[in-house]
């Protein structure tokens, strides 16, 4: 109970003394800023959009907008001249369109403006999560980068990153930090626009050629479909919708593509299929849907009103094809040997040459996710990929060129500085690993064959990978990804930043081989800018003023981070936003992300002072607050290969007194979770005059003529064992 | 850490995936993060496995059942006639349910049957625009065939009272043409043809028989009022297409019901009134009276040939097919197989062999093999009557019969109030002399006293057996009374076993007479009109208003829900008014109804239909033309203003 209280003391103190330089640090933007904000009641269902949002500011021009329509929706907005309405644009709120989440896993709501030109007119950001929109890069950043598309065509390549005439590709400039954010965000304008620009027919639907199917004339039952996947399954659970968990899926469905004549006679029978068959028309496609369980209808009511099925949608590539009251047919059951049963069920019609059987499709569910505790709800969409079997094609299965993956994308057009920086990884990993041929060359005197390496990797850290790739791992990084464990992970959001995504690959590797130092000491960033300084200074001659903390007040200190650590998780619970917001404690952000320069005073006061700090004593900050040093110590203590020691460590001092991190106790033992690979007591352990014990062995060995042996690997000289005579015998 | 306050707003919405914080997550904190994929939720469906597939499918399961679950859909379609409501209506069977009552002969105040310009033309007007008739009786409706089977283009409906044949287009479920026969009284029995009987190529329906009951003078104009033996009656034949009257054949005796072959060479009508008599007591005094074969080809060949006559003002080709006509059978165009007293109903087989005439006063039943019918046609039969295969003991009163495509027929016998279930080869043998052959297989009491009967698909060579529909014409205590008139009974019977099982009785309003039950899957309606096919249709909004020509006015009307347009238009007294209204929207099922206060107007018009109506501007006012059909929240605010200036 006690601990209880005294662990919420400890945490509210760390909220009020962190909230309070957040609120120190952002004075002006707190008024409008739309992290979190509040969105208006019912704006993802109403009818109206445009009565709650100004959907105005979007679309310059236009007084009058229209109820939401289509599929997926948008609102026409129209000016009025003279009594005459005139069509100026389209608006669209991208939630109804997208659910593509940027960094914070949830979706940046953004309000986009579209003229009937198909250019865009202006980009809102009515709410989002981004973290590091709140703190460090001013949300002004965002709304210049939206501002980019301003007149730009949505038919166009827009791509993060720069302009390439020679392949079509339109670039813009990212914003230093928030690549994540921004690529998401690039997604979200594109895709948004374009399903708009599609529907209104501002842009051409792709035209695809028409499957030629082989007919064997085989009889197919259903478990034979679906073993070639001719019929393909779709399930949406409760839980995915946001309601609880329980055994009856939320809906089932099964559906296949009718128009290939075995499925088409599997399903309908002979007669039915030739019947369905002379009803369509060139270039119309049947489909028939399923419904094996569930308690949610794919067909709901909207179709009555409005004739249009909004639960269910095709989609192939860019093309989505949604279904009228008059694209319905009923499917009087399925003829299929060992078909399911059903208690809903539908053919419909898609009506465009567009579609072609003979390339991959996607069945879309379109439903809503309800929020337990709020009951908002937001737009989820189910789907699952349906694609003629090959030998169910003549001439089998075409070449399909899928778009690249956003995280491809990037992995391709930075293929240079990643092989470059997964080189450095490599390399230092080797390095690190050879550690004892560098170490029996270096001395007490002349550690070079070491540092040679340490102070490269230290100022490729700084300046390649800190300062230029800005990849900084973060204590955030290790709460997103708690979070995306527990909610929803998605490899592709993490792969989107390839140095930091290596960099945690190697973090994760070596912590469990080597424990956190090669990383820490070697290639954190902020720790090799806080250590070089501190090299620096002694070398340019400070070294009077520089101090290392008695060993009582390290032992007390040094656990100030694991608090720190557990404080942000235990934050991170309760709000992910106020934990982001307290992982301000890494000065990472300040220093490489957006530049010492660039930011509010108080953290540019607090990153200078622990850069400062580090002129006069070694790793301040890495000592005592790192966050992420927690995180990583702790496993450390799991390490695979430890450094040596020697049985004379125990009483022997000398390693302890040169060891810069304090991670040798009295009894010279190494505490693994503080130690940064410095290597400084392995050159000792070998040195034979700098090495106490093995100094004295070497002037007990010289004095009695001795040789004096290799040094094995336990530190010692190799002992020399005498040899009995074979003739004393005789 | 209670819940909710672990959920941010809109965040998180998986509470299992919550939980799963308490278990393994804390691995995932050790720097371990990577290791732990969950799948993004539209990556969630199972890869479809072939063991999911469980159950056998549910509609396959339906036979046995004749109530439907809410939603679920019947099997068949019926069609059905309406009797003296002069209609033509469609049922969803297993269920009994009507869906779908198709004005025709008589004028309907819920669609404006009779009261639209384009109904009137349909149904026929005199010269002063009224309308010829506003009575009917329609008795047999069946269905155009295409490889001896419904191919769900057309049904046709006889009118008895006026001797009109109407046809329903069964893409739209509307009468399109009704055409009247000349020279002929009480029009009853009505039979499409299968194939043609020449030509190979054409395997669906081209014409239509039409038999005539009642004897009349040739031309009806007044002459021979007195001589009864005079009076004739006429076979006519009508164009499937045209709808116009192709010939006719003189006959001995009169026609009740037809019945065509599904080789298309043969049709058939039995006579109940051979002596031509014209009291009940004239007409039963004949022990036997007979079933026709006309030979189409025969016929028409003969009508190619110059060798027909026509009567009165008719211009349609009337051959002779008399007895003394046609003695010698070679060139014989009708063949006169007797069949015992009164006979009603004539049924083909759905193995096309056989014809069967049901006694009616006779407790027989006659099967008459349709090849031997065609050896007397080639002259290698002496006596037509030896094509009767069997003529055996079935019950009191048999009327019409139906089939199950396994060789068993069905026999209302309505003075008993059973149907019997027999055998057709068991008793050709008992008739050929085997008299241990038990050709009755079973009786079932219906109630009461039943008069039409038809199985599913009975009248195509794919008769299935499933279920048996019968037209019991009293239906007394069998529902809750509602006065004097009662309701009439359409039984459903299971008939897919051994033994018949009654599992349903319907209500329907008197009084219903034939009917055919089909497939569901042979017909294709159309969800809405296509606009195109309206020569009157206003396509956009911006053409409605007001066109005026002297006092002959044009009102040209759209609706669009909710709303029509113009929503208001001026009239003087005394104008001749043409108001066309066309309805845009086109979702399904969204229909406008058009009424206009004290104008006696009222019509609807479907999504992308197009209707006209004429009347006289003779009151002056305010009148609220209002939408009659629920179509929108703002259905009761869908209006606009006639008014009439004096």
């Amino acid at each position: 109970m006690k601990l209880h209280t005294a662990w919420r003391g400890a945490l509210s103190f760390l909220l009020h003394g962190l909230a309070l330089c957040a609120t120190l640090a952002s004075p002006t933007a707190s008024a409008q800023t739309a992290y979190e904000a509040a969105l208006p009641e019912g704006i993802n269902n109403a009818p109206t959009l445009c009565d709650m949002v100004a959907c105005t500011e979007v679309l310059p021009g236009a007084t009058i907008f229209s109820e939401r329509k289509g599929q997926p929706r948008y609102v026409e907005g129209f000016a009025e001249h003279d009594g005459q309405r005139k069509l100026t644009g389209y608006v669209m709120l991208s939630t109804d369109i997208t659910d593509t989440p940027a960094y914070s896993g949830k979706p940046v709501v953004t309000l986009i403006g579209m003229n009937t030109e198909g250019r865009f007119t202006g980009v809102k950001i009515l709410k989002h999560s981004e973290p590091i929109l709140l703190l460090g890069i001013p949300e002004s950043a965002l709304v210049r980068f939206n501002d980019q598309y301003l007149g730009k065509f949505v038919g166009d390549n827009i791509e993060i990153g720069r302009s390439r005439p020679e392949e079509d590709i339109i670039g813009l400039d990212a914003i230093s930090g928030a690549t994540v954010t921004v690529i998401a965000q690039n997604q979200v304008m594109m895709t948004s626009g374009a399903a708009v620009a599609r529907q209104v027919g501002i842009l051409e639907p792709t035209i695809r050629e028409q499957a030629r199917f082989v007919d064997r004339q085989r009889p197919l039952d259903w478990a034979k479909m679906v073993r070639e996947g001719a019929v393909q399954r779709l399930t949406v659970t409760p839980e995915q919708v946001g309601l609880a968990r329980s055994p009856e899926p939320f809906i089932d469905l099964w559906y296949g593509y009718l128009n290939h004549p075995e499925i088409g006679r599997a399903v309908l029978g002979a007669d039915g299929w030739q019947a369905l068959m002379t009803r369509l028309k060139e270039g119309e496609h049947a489909i028939f849907v399923i419904r094996t369980g569930g308690i949610e209808s794919f067909k709901g009511s909207g179709f009555v009103r409005g004739g249009l099925y909004d639960r269910v949608q095709i989609r192939q590539g860019q093309d989505a094809f949604t279904f009228r009251d008059l694209d319905y047919l009923n499917l009087y059951g399925v003829r299929a040997a060992g078909a399911p049963a059903f208690d809903e069920s539908a053919i419909f019609i898609v009506r465009s040459p567009a579609f072609s059987g003979a390339f991959p499709w996607k069945f879309i569910f379109l439903g809503n996710r309800v929020d337990r505790a709020t009951g908002a709800r937001s737009f989820a969409n189910f789907d699952t990929e349906y694609w003629l079997p090959d030998h169910y094609l003549e001439g089998g299965r075409p070449i399909v060129k899928k778009p690249d993956a956003p995280w491809v994308r990037i992995w391709k057009t930075r293929a240079l500085e990643i092989g470059l920086f997964s080189a450095l990884l490599v390399a230092v990993a080797v390095v690190y690993a050879q550690r004892d041929r560098l170490t029996r060359r270096a001395t007490h005197k002349n550690k070079w064959p070491v540092n040679v390496f340490k102070y490269s990797a230290w100022i490729i850290s700084i300046g390649f990978v800190g300062f230029g790739l800005l990849a900084q791992p973060s204590i955030t990084q290790v709460l997103t990804w708690f979070h995306s464990l527990l909610f929803q992970w998605q490899w592709a959001l993490f792969l989107t930043d390839p140095f930091i995504f290596l960099f945690w690959i190697f973090i994760i590797v070596t912590v469990f081989l080597w424990g956190r130092g090669l990383f820490c000491g070697w290639l954190c960033p902020f720790g090799s800018l806080s250590e070089l300084l501190y090299k620096l200074a002694r070398a340019v001659g400070l070294k009077r003023f520089q101090f290392v903390l008695p060993m009582a007040w390290h032992n007390r200190l040094k656990w100030v981070k694991y608090f720190v650590f557990f404080g942000l998780l235990a934050v991170s619970m309760f709000s992910m936003g106020l934990a982001e917001k307290l992982a301000e404690v890494e000065p990472f952000k300040t220093t490489f992300l957006v530049g010492l320069f660039n930011r509010s005073w108080p953290y540019t006061l607090f990153a200078a002072s622990l850069l400062g700090l580090s002129i006069f004593t070694e790793r301040p900050f890495c000592k005592y607050l790192c966050p992420l040093g927690a995180a990583l110590a702790m496993p450390s203590t799991f390490r695979w290969f430890g450094l040596k020691r020697k049985q004379a460590c125990d009483s022997c001092a000398a390693c302890a007194r040169g060891c810069g991190s304090n991670a040798i106790d009295a009894d010279g033992r190494i505490d693994h979770r503080e130690c940064m690979l410095c290597l400084d007591c392995m050159v000792l352990y070998t040195d034979m005059h700098a090495c106490p014990p093995l100094s004295q062995e070497r002037k007990r060995r010289t004095k009695a003529g001795l040789p004096l042996t290799p040094i094995g690997a336990d530190g010692y000289f190799i002992p020399i064992k005498p040899v009995p005579a074979r003739t004393a015998k005789v | 850490m209670n819940e909710a306050k672990m959920n941010p707003v809109d965040e998180m919405p998986d509470p299992s995936r919550r939980k799963f914080l308490n278990t393994a997550a804390v691995a995932g904190i050790a720097g371990a993060g990577l290791s732990v994929g969950l799948s993004a939720c539209n990556k969630d469906a199972p890869a479809p496995t072939a063991g999911a597939a469980a159950q056998p499918v549910a509609a396959a399961s339906h036979a046995a059942n004749a109530h439907l679950k809410p939603g679920e859909l019947d099997t068949y379609y019926g069609l059905w006639s309406g009797g003296h409501t002069g209609d033509f209506r469609v049922l969803g069977l297993p269920s009994g349910r009507e869906l779908h009552r198709v004005p025709c002969f008589v004028p309907d105040a819920l669609v404006g049957w009779g009261h639209t310009n384009e109904s009137k033309a349909i149904m026929g007007t005199k010269p002063d625009g009224s309308l010829r008739y506003t009575v009917a009786d329609t008795h047999h409706t069946h269905a155009s065939y295409k490889d001896g089977n419904y191919d769900g283009r057309y049904a046709w409906i006889n009118d008895k009272i006026n001797s009109r044949i109407a046809r329903i287009r069964l893409d739209y479920f509307i009468c399109d043409k009704i055409t009247e026969l000349p020279n002929v009284q009480g029009f009853h029995g009505i039979f499409p043809d299968k194939r043609d009987p020449v030509d190979p190529a054409i395997n669906y329906t081209t014409r239509v028989f039409c038999g005539a009951e009642f004897h009349i003078p040739l031309p009806n104009d007044g002459r021979d009022l007195d001589a009864p033996e005079k009076y004739r009656t006429l076979f006519s034949c009508v164009d499937a297409e045209s709808m116009e009257v192709r010939w006719q054949v003189l006959i001995d005796g009169n026609c009740d019901l037809a019945a065509t072959s599904y080789d298309g060479k043969l049709a058939a009508t039995n006579q109940y009134n051979t002596e031509g008599g014209y009291h009940y007591e004239g007409m039963m005094s004949a022990e036997r009276d007979a079933c026709l074969f006309f030979n189409i080809a025969r016929i028409e060949q003969a009508v190619k040939d110059g060798k027909f006559t026509t009567f009165g003002t008719s211009k349609v080709p009337v051959v002779d097919g008399t007895k003394t006509a046609n003695a010698d059978p070679k060139t014989a165009l009708v063949a006169y197989v007797s069949v015992p007293k009164n006979p009603h109903g004539v049924n083909a087989s759905p193995d096309g062999k056989y014809f069967i005439c049901a006694g009616k006063l006779s407790p027989t039943g006659t099967v008459i093999e349709l090849s031997k019918v065609l050896e007397w046609f080639d002259g290698k039969l002496d006596d037509v009557d030896k094509a009767i295969v069997a003529e055996v003991e079935l019950g009191l009163g048999p009327l019409h019969t139906a089939f199950d495509g396994r060789g068993n027929a069905y026999t209302t016998l309505f003075l008993d109030s059973q149907i019997v279930k027999w055998n057709v080869e068991a008793a050709i043998k008992f008739h050929a002399g085997d008299k241990g052959a038990q050709y009755v297989v079973d009786r079932l009491d219906v109630h009461y006293q039943p008069g039409h009967i038809n199985a599913s698909q009975s009248e195509t060579m794919f008769a299935d057996g499933k279920w048996l529909c019968v037209g019991c014409k009293f239906s007394k205590d069998r529902f809750l009374p509602v006065g004097p008139l009662h309701a009439e009974t359409e039984q459903l019977v299971d008939i897919s076993g051994e033994k018949m099982v009654l599992v349903a009785d319907h209500p329907v309003r008197p009084e219903p007479h034939d009917f055919i039950i089909f497939k569901r899957e042979l017909l294709s309606p159309k969800q809405v009109y296509d606009i195109n096919e309206f020569p009157l249709a206003v396509k956009d909004p911006k053409e409605a208003g007001v066109f005026r020509d002297g006092n002959k006015v044009t009102v040209k009307i759209t609706s669009l829900a909710p709303a029509f347009e113009p929503r208001e238009f001026r009239l003087k007294v005394g104008d001749e008014v043409t108001i066309i209204l066309t309805n845009l929207d086109k979702i399904e099922d969204l229909t406008h109804g058009f009424a206009i206060p004290k104008y006696n107007v009222n019509f609807i018009v479907n999504p992308q239909e197009t209707k006209s109506i004429t009347f006289k501007a003779d009151k002056p006012g305010v009148f609220w033309c209002y939408c009659t059909h629920f179509c929108h929240a703002l259905h009761l605010e869908m209006r606009s203003r006639m008014i009439v200036e004096a």
